[in-house]
């Protein structure tokens, strides 16, 4: 950063004579910024809310509604038109979706732990828990795509079988996307970059992950038990 | 390896792109080999891969995910350092730059760039049109070319013109020195020329470009040639910069704000990117999922839309249109809002007063966010839905005239008695008023069912979707341009050619949009490339006319190129406006603030003598700190407050 910034240096300093028709602008302010880094001033907070979390948490919003596009397809393919659920002679396996819900779900009750021990500084506890989120996390993959393969149907077999494969692989993509932040959350877990003051960094994959769950839920009720 | 190959930039990103494609072939034909597929090399197939695939290998060659790639290996965190803020020459356009400044030029060139690309497709239309029977191109070759001009018109210059203007100025309006997420920022940018190059070589597909409208209805679009994709999977790259962009907004304008900004002082552009921000947040992933069905339908054989599969009807067709729409009617007003916002600067800054209804104007915004999402379905009366949709749905449409008309009715207050500066921006928010109004009025009338099942598909709509979205968005756009083309250039544009340009504009808008609704009436169906012999002396006069239109988009490029580089040096607050953009420097320091303005009124107080919006250090006596500009404001609006006798306080 430093030797990027030396040779930015002038240029930064040339534009903001020429921009500055207000002469107390190219001089240096004299609160909290040094001589030799006129960086930009610090932004008021306005809002109690983190900025990340409250990123996180629009993005829900807008995952929330991608979802909703894909139950409406389900809905029309399933109500509207009236089609038997699932198509005859297609099956869904529920015991073994509903084990895998178990799966999905005790993985975040150890995202919980995980950021509980973060909060509370204790180290080997965070580090267990996000191993078993990433465990779990993947194995409720491994157990969706094997469902996938021995189903003994493809999405272009019937309406049914796209919106079943659509809501499930749309829901797998994100589980896939969860556990890769959740990984990189772990590389840092284990470098030791989260203090009990600064752990944004797996509270907020932390929501995403909890978000995907919550996410299972309401596919597996839909798609598999009703 | 050569040193441009390590460095993000155009030489990374061309062989990122060259790799990517590589990939994408490689990727493609080892599963078409794995299955045992036929044809070993699908055009089709690899077509679609690449155009997912490699724009994100372009993406990381260009250097967009260099500090995530960072972070994602665990080295520690930084907050963005600002060191490529700035941009001294042209070139420094073409980087990833996480100044929002640099970033809101950006958007506004390249959107302006689609819109000529745009505006020579409808010329286009207009000249096949000229005279019936079949002049240039064949019907296909027609239906591409209306598709491609709403296309690139609504995704690539409408929506985001307005995200790149408010990246501009909606940071400096609130007091803060960045955008919240720069970086995030940055990406968003650079989606979006890929999906207007997907939709512009989409001409060079075989099969030619995308023919089933901006709309796509299946399963026109799920049977036609390849270059459907790049429709298909360009509107992903634009609505997914779209939702970053909003994403990004709503948490500057949450969180960043400058003490003292409360809600409700608020500049009413601020509000307009918040409300229409949740607009983009809620309903653009609907988009994006009927653009997902219609993908794995055409490349997946899925059968969302395929209503014969099983001797039954187990697909839905009607379904793509619900969920088309439940984010396409919210678009217009994501088209529009922002317009809003523009119109209320400006007007009330060029008639000296404050705006009339400050909290109704903002409440109106938010009525009309969750209005929109209870009106999609009437763009369907026609669709063979369900009957009993019809009626709530006229009903809401005829509703949320109301929030609109609120803010119509506000405007012409806040310009009762006022001290008209008829400039360029105020001119063209003039033209927005009265032809926003006409485009309203003529889509209340499409509201009601019986009148729309007459209309539909004939160029009454044509008449009316221009009127709102060409005399609505796009004069407001053309003002926002003009009013802050000083704040961002540094330089005043000439103001002759801009009121040349304004005439131009809205004499020859009038001239070939309001004859549409006669022929529509008539009973000229849209997107046909052929017509009936009645219709031919009209037709004839409309393309002239929007001939005329197309030459005054060259006036306004010509000011704006010529005025940027050659234009007398602007002042700091040429409009004498109250909001702390213009209480900065032209263009602004390269931090926008020394330090964090404190804002002690409300952003409309023109005509209040005294009256002041936001102060800088105000802890400091000394003027020498950016106090200075605060004073000399109290001057101008006391001095400004003595002309009318009538200038009421507020509302």
């Amino acid at each position: 950063m430093p030797a990027a910034l030396k040779t930015k240096r002038p240029r930064t300093e040339q534009r903001t004579m020429e921009a500055a028709s207000i002469p107390a602008l190219s001089k240096p302010a004299d609160h909290g910024h040094d001589h030799d880094h006129h960086g930009p001033p610090e932004a008021h907070n306005s809002s109690t809310v983190d900025r990340q979390t409250l990123g996180m948490l629009l993005f829900i919003i807008s995952e929330i509604m991608v979802f909703g596009g894909f139950f409406t397809a389900y809905f029309f393919i399933r109500v509207v038109n009236g089609n038997p659920w699932p198509a005859p002679g297609q099956e869904l396996p529920e015991l073994i979706a509903g084990f895998n819900t178990l799966v999905l779900l005790s993985s975040s009750l150890t995202m919980h732990w995980a950021l509980e021990a973060a909060k509370h500084g204790n180290r080997n506890a965070m580090k267990l828990g996000m191993i078993a989120t990433l465990l779990l996390g993947s194995t409720f993959l491994a157990v969706q795509i094997n469902e996938y393969w021995h189903l003994g149907y493809a999405p272009y077999d019937s309406a049914q079988a796209s919106a079943f494969y659509g809501l499930t692989g749309l829901h797998g993509a994100h589980v896939f996307v969860g556990l890769t932040l959740l990984t990189f959350a772990t590389i840092r877990v284990f470098k030791g970059h989260f203090t009990p003051e600064e752990h944004r960094g797996i509270e907020v994959p932390g929501i995403y992950w909890h978000f995907v769950d919550v996410m299972w839920i309401i596919v597996y009720v839909s798609l598999y038990l009703i | 390896m050569p040193v441009q190959l390590r460095q993000p930039g155009w030489y990374r990103a061309a062989a990122f792109t060259v790799l990517g494609l590589a990939f994408c072939l490689a990727l493609t034909t080892g599963i078409r080999a794995a299955y045992g597929y036929d044809p070993l090399f699908d055009f089709d197939a690899i077509a679609i891969v690449s155009m997912i695939g490699t724009p994100l290998f372009f993406l990381v060659g260009l250097g967009a995910f260099d500090y995530w790639f960072y972070w994602a290996a665990g080295k520690p965190t930084r907050a963005e350092d600002h060191s490529s803020h700035g941009a001294n020459s042209w070139k420094d356009y073409f980087k990833v730059n996480t100044d929002h400044k640099v970033i809101g030029i950006q958007y506004v060139c390249t959107t302006f760039f689609f819109m000529l690309i745009g505006g020579l497709l409808a010329m286009m239309v207009r000249a096949e049109l000229a005279t019936p029977g079949s002049q240039f191109v064949d019907g296909q070759d027609y239906n591409s070319l209306f598709s491609v001009h709403a296309s690139l018109m609504i995704f690539l210059f409408v929506v985001p013109v307005f995200a790149g203007l408010a990246n501009y100025v909606l940071p400096l309006m609130i007091g803060a020195p960045d955008m919240a997420f720069p970086r995030l920022n940055a990406l968003s940018f650079w989606l979006l020329p890929i999906a207007g190059i997907l939709m512009s070589i989409s001409f060079f597909m075989p099969g030619g470009a995308f023919a089933s409208g901006w709309t796509a209805y299946a399963p026109l679009s799920t049977t036609q040639p390849i270059g459907q994709m790049c429709f298909t999977i360009g509107v992903q790259f634009a609505g997914a910069s779209s939702i970053a962009t909003a994403l990004n907004f709503l948490v500057t304008i949450i969180t960043m704000r400058a003490p003292g900004m409360s809600f409700w002082r608020m500049p009413l552009l601020v509000w307009a990117n918040f409300a229409t921000s949740l607009l983009v947040v809620i309903a653009t992933p609907f988009i994006a999922a009927s653009q997902f069905f219609i993908l794995l339908d055409v490349a997946l054989g899925f059968n969302f839309f395929n209503a014969t599969i099983g001797g039954e009807r187990q697909g839905n067709v009607i379904m793509y249109q619900h969920v088309f729409w439940f984010y396409s009617h919210p678009a217009v007003y994501i088209m529009m809002l922002p317009g809003f916002g523009i119109v209320s600067e400006i007007l009330s800054a060029k008639s000296r007063k404050p705006i009339f209804g400050y909290r109704m104007m903002a409440f109106s915004l938010l009525a009309i966010v969750l209005l929109g999402f209870t009106v999609w379905a009437h763009h369907m009366f026609v669709s063979g839905m369900q009957n009993w949709i019809r009626i709530p749905m006229m009903v809401t449409t005829a509703i949320i005239a109301v929030p609109t008309g609120i803010k119509i009715f506000s405007w012409l207050a806040t310009l009762w008695k006022g001290v008209l500066h008829l400039d360029t921006p105020m001119l063209f928010s003039l033209g927005f008023l009265t032809m926003f109004t006409l485009g309203g009025i003529s889509g209340v009338t499409l509201a009601i069912v019986p009148f729309d099942i007459y209309a539909s598909d004939t160029y009454y709509i044509v008449a009316h979707i221009h009127y709102v979205l060409y005399g609505g968005s796009v004069f407001t756009i053309y003002a926002g341009v003009y009013y802050w083309f000083p704040k961002m250039t540094g330089r005043m544009y000439n103001e002759a050619m801009g009121k040349l340009h304004f005439w131009m504009t809205l004499i020859f808008f009038n001239l070939t949009f309001a004859p549409m609704h006669v022929v529509g009436m008539q009973g000229m169906p849209r997107r046909v490339a052929d017509y009936a012999e009645q219709f031919a002396p009209w037709n004839l006069a409309i393309s002239i006319a929007s001939f005329g239109l197309g030459l005054s988009t060259l006036i306004f490029i010509y000011n704006m190129v010529n005025s940027w580089r050659n234009g007398p040096k602007a002042e700091a607050n040429p409009h004498r406006a109250l909001t702390i953009e213009w209480q900065v420097s032209s263009p602004p320091p390269i931090f926008n603030f020394d330090s964090i303005p404190t804002v002690v009124g409300g952003p409309y107080e023109y005509g209040v003598p005294g009256a002041v919006h936001a102060v800088f250090d105000a802890k400091k006596p000394e003027p020498v700190a950016v106090g200075a500009p605060a004073e000399a404001e109290t001057a101008e609006v006391g001095a400004d407050a003595g002309s009318p006798e009538d200038q009421e306080t507020k509302d």
